[in-house]
């Protein structure tokens, strides 16, 4: 295990001194009458949330308690043609030897933490569930990964990036788990780096092209004769409402990061509307406390390259060409869907594209499902890759028990 | 007959200016890419230079004293369902009795300020040239207009607006001139204030809703077999390249002005960089200065309803559907193409939509035609309007000589 160092968030005094001042001058604009969402971001949450932060908001007292949940990392990896990222992560293993090794991919506006629920599931050792060694990284530019400053860091080099990291910890076999970007680039990894190294991988968004006469008319005609279900009319809505009000966010992100990145860097309230939009809207009523959606944020601002960094994702990989058509794989899974998630292709969309294995269906939960429904998640995993489950023993060697 | 009408000079508090200055001080830029030219967004150095330059340099009471030099008011004007709205404007007469009454009006991120460099040249007397008296408002939430905080204030609404504003201020006939918002706002004025009140308009925003055949089934079919001129080629591709790369703005001020207010209301920086990324994509080469495009920001930065406001008018606009429209207008119309105006609709559009009376087409110039280009645009009043013209002698009494 060359280069890797333990390591432990110790946010700057002066960066804590300078958020307070900045708080502290925070200009609020009005609001029109009885706005709620309908605007955006209500102005009694951010005042409310901006208040707590600069207040009674512990950010030392956070910073201990991920620091002593979560064993992190980091370490150098070469990525060809970008030279060496210096990659955060959080690695943790079960006490189960043959468990199976797991990499948790985090998307935007998550983060490595996302995984602190599901962690002690997953790696502990439970006769009758397999367990799991899990690897969650920071993406680069994100949490205390590096940024990537050269431009057109894209899908095939996260996978490289990642594909190593799991290597580089002795685990030259693995599964993946994403959602959001997490999502995007396990397919990468999976496209790129599997069979021989992503055996499996499972995801909880639920998109995939469409099926089109021209790529398969048989499916086609079978799609257009088939009704949608109660869950995809209920799903079509939602992402109909998504993106009706909901894209601005997109737009701007995947067209001109380093614009609104300036208010983003600078303004700790800006950024804190900016993000919270999406906790809220993007949740399953999730009772998000003040502390917990502060430290989300926090995360981002004091992140080592800043909350500007973690826009040019959308940038670097809509200019790709390929986020509308991800390159396939032929490894094997699984999906979750939760209905408060933002897209839903037709199942048989999803299942035309993918060698869909295990699919689960939730009554509740939403985008973070291992931040909202972690028993719902780590239950949907321990099946798909437990002993009688469909994708048992994939990693040769490590079953999980 | 011109009641509550008050004499207006800017005076921004001592303490904006200080709490400026401290936010300036404590500026957190980004980081960037290598060498992204403005592919990502306005660039990290010329943010840098502008915001030392705001900092430490840029006299705002000096720039303050020049716009006082300007002629501007405030006054009362109900608008049916939302009271009385407090507005700013310029109105500045010429020496010439039976000069024609014009209303310029601005739009986003422009303000009252573009109409500085037309004034001397519009109000002018001479025997080869119409004059106009002018009169300029800040739209609602702009500069130092009040902002409407009930919901739903739409086209009809600014159009009572201006039209009472005119009325009040004695005249009862006049003619518009507008650009980006700013054409929406004047025609949709000409369509329910006209003929009556509006003989004719102007506008340097050449946009109508594409022909569809059911509306207007020969001029699509002539449309159609029409071949482009070479402007209208350019034009159709710098319209595509604007909505695949240059409309996040518009999409999020369109869906979320709350969310993205925050940054605008709290980030000195980050509205400049907002703001300025138009400034140099919509304008032809303008040389900018520093201290000119600091004075645009400043008056949002400082403005009476804070930055945040001037962005709902996407929404309430997205909302009612009138965007990109072009109200049903039956007074004579006239257009002026400057090459790097943002969109620029097929001739066959806009001509479907009102009776071109006049139209020129220029060399040089983009989206503020009366910031970058004020004697061409002066010019083409002049001609419409002139002796000659095609709308001479349209406001009864008012030949402009």
């Amino acid at each position: 295990m060359a280069n890797e160092k333990p390591f432990r968030i110790a946010v700057p005094d002066d960066a804590l001194a300078l958020l307070q001042r900045k708080l502290a001058d925070t200009r609020f604009p009005d609001e029109v009458e009885d706005a709620n969402w309908a605007y955006g971001t209500p102005l009694a949450d951010i005042k409310r949330l901006t208040e707590r932060w600069r207040g009674d908001y512990d950010w030392r007292a956070h910073e201990r308690r991920l620091n002593e949940q979560l064993p992190m990392f980091t370490r150098d990896i070469e990525v060809d043609g970008f030279g060496t990222v210096n990659v955060h992560y959080v690695h943790k293993r079960s006490s189960v030897a043959g468990a199976i090794p797991l990499i948790y991919v985090h998307g935007w506006p998550g983060n490595f933490a996302e995984v602190s629920k599901i962690l002690p599931l997953l790696t502990a050792e439970e006769p009758g569930h397999p367990s799991f060694h899990v690897v969650a990284p920071s993406l680069p530019g994100y949490g205390w990964s590096e940024g990537i400053l050269k431009p057109g860091f894209q899908g095939k080099n996260y996978a490289e990036l990642f594909n190593k990291l799991m290597i580089s910890l002795g685990y030259s076999e693995y599964v993946t788990q994403g959602g959001d970007w997490g999502f995007v680039l396990t397919r990468y990894m999976a496209a790129r780096h599997g069979p021989k190294h992503v055996k499996a991988s499972h995801t909880n968004a639920t998109v995939a092209p469409p099926i089109t006469f021209r790529n398969s008319p048989l499916q086609y005609f079978k799609y257009l004769l088939t009704p949608y279900t109660e869950i995809e009319r209920k799903a079509i809505e939602r992402e109909n409402y998504v993106k009706m009000t909901g894209m601005g966010y997109f737009a701007q992100q995947s067209t001109r990061p380093q614009t609104i990145g300036y208010a983003l860097a600078d303004s700790p309230v800006g950024w804190l509307a900016w993000i919270y939009e999406k906790l809220v809207s993007w949740t399953d009523e999730y009772p998000w406390t003040d502390d917990e959606v502060i430290t989300w944020i926090s995360i981002y601002w004091f992140s080592r390259a800043g909350p500007a960094a973690s826009l040019r994702i959308y940038y670097e990989i809509a200019n790709s060409g390929e986020l509308f058509s991800l390159p396939r794989t032929s490894v094997p899974v699984g999906i979750s869907c939760f209905p408060k998630e933002l897209f839903r292709s037709p199942r048989a969309f999803v299942h035309a594209e993918s060698n869909i294995v295990f699919e689960s269906e939730h009554a509740a939960g939403g985008h973070f499902p291992a931040y909202e429904k972690p028993e719902a998640l780590v239950d949907d995993l321990r099946r798909m890759f437990g002993r009688d489950g469909p994708a048992a023993g994939v990693v040769s060697g490590r079953i999980g028990y | 007959m011109i009641s509550d009408e008050e004499p207006f000079q800017i005076s921004v508090p001592d303490d904006a200016i200080a709490l400026l200055k401290r936010k300036l001080e404590d500026t957190r830029f980004p980081d960037e890419v290598e060498d992204p030219g403005w592919d990502y967004g306005a660039p990290l150095a010329d943010i840098k230079r502008l915001t030392e330059r705001w900092r430490n340099g840029y006299d705002w009471r000096a720039q303050e004293r020049e716009l006082n030099a300007l002629p501007m008011f405030t006054r009362n004007i109900e608008v049916e369902g939302y009271g009385s709205l407090n507005v700013q404007y310029v109105h500045k007469r010429s020496t010439v009795e039976g000069a024609i009454p014009l209303l310029f009006v601005h739009g986003w991120p422009g303000s009252f300020i573009e109409v500085t460099k037309l004034l001397p040249l519009l109000t002018a007397s001479s025997p080869d040239h119409p004059s106009f008296h002018v009169v300029a408002p800040s739209l609602p939430g702009y500069a130092w207009s009040e902002g409407v905080l009930k919901k739903g204030f739409q086209g009809k609404h600014y159009a009572e607006l201006f039209n009472k504003l005119m009325v009040s201020l004695g005249y009862t006939e006049y003619v518009t001139q507008g650009g980006d918002r700013g054409r929406l706002l004047t025609l949709t004025t000409a369509s329910i204030y006209g003929p009556k009140h509006v003989k004719a308009s102007h506008t340097n925003a050449p946009v109508a809703e594409p022909l569809t055949f059911r509306r207007n089934p020969f001029r699509f079919i002539k449309y159609m077999v029409t071949p482009y001129s070479a402007q209208e080629v350019q034009a159709a591709a710098d319209a595509e390249r604007f909505l695949r790369v240059g409309a996040g703005y518009s999409l999020e001020h369109s869906t979320k002005p709350q969310t993205i207010g925050y940054s605008l209301e709290d980030s000195p920086v980050g509205l400049l960089a907002w703001i300025y990324e138009k400034l140099v994509a919509w304008t032809d080469a303008y040389p900018w200065t520093d201290d000119e495009v600091l004075t645009w920001i400043s008056i949002y930065w400082f403005s009476r309803a804070g930055p945040t406001a001037s962005v709902r008018i996407y929404y309430e606009l997205a909302k009612s559907n009138e965007s990109l429209r072009f109200p049903e207008i039956s007074v004579p119309f006239g257009i002026s193409i400057f090459p790097k105006e943002v969109v620029r609709s097929p001739r066959a559009f806009l001509s479907a939509k009102a009776s071109i009376v006049f139209e020129s087409e220029h060399e040089a110039g983009g989206h503020f035609a009366a910031w970058e280009q004020p004697e061409a645009l002066a010019s083409d009043l002049r001609a419409m309007f002139g002796k000659y013209g095609p709308a001479a002698n349209v406001v009864s009494g008012c030949s402009g000589y």
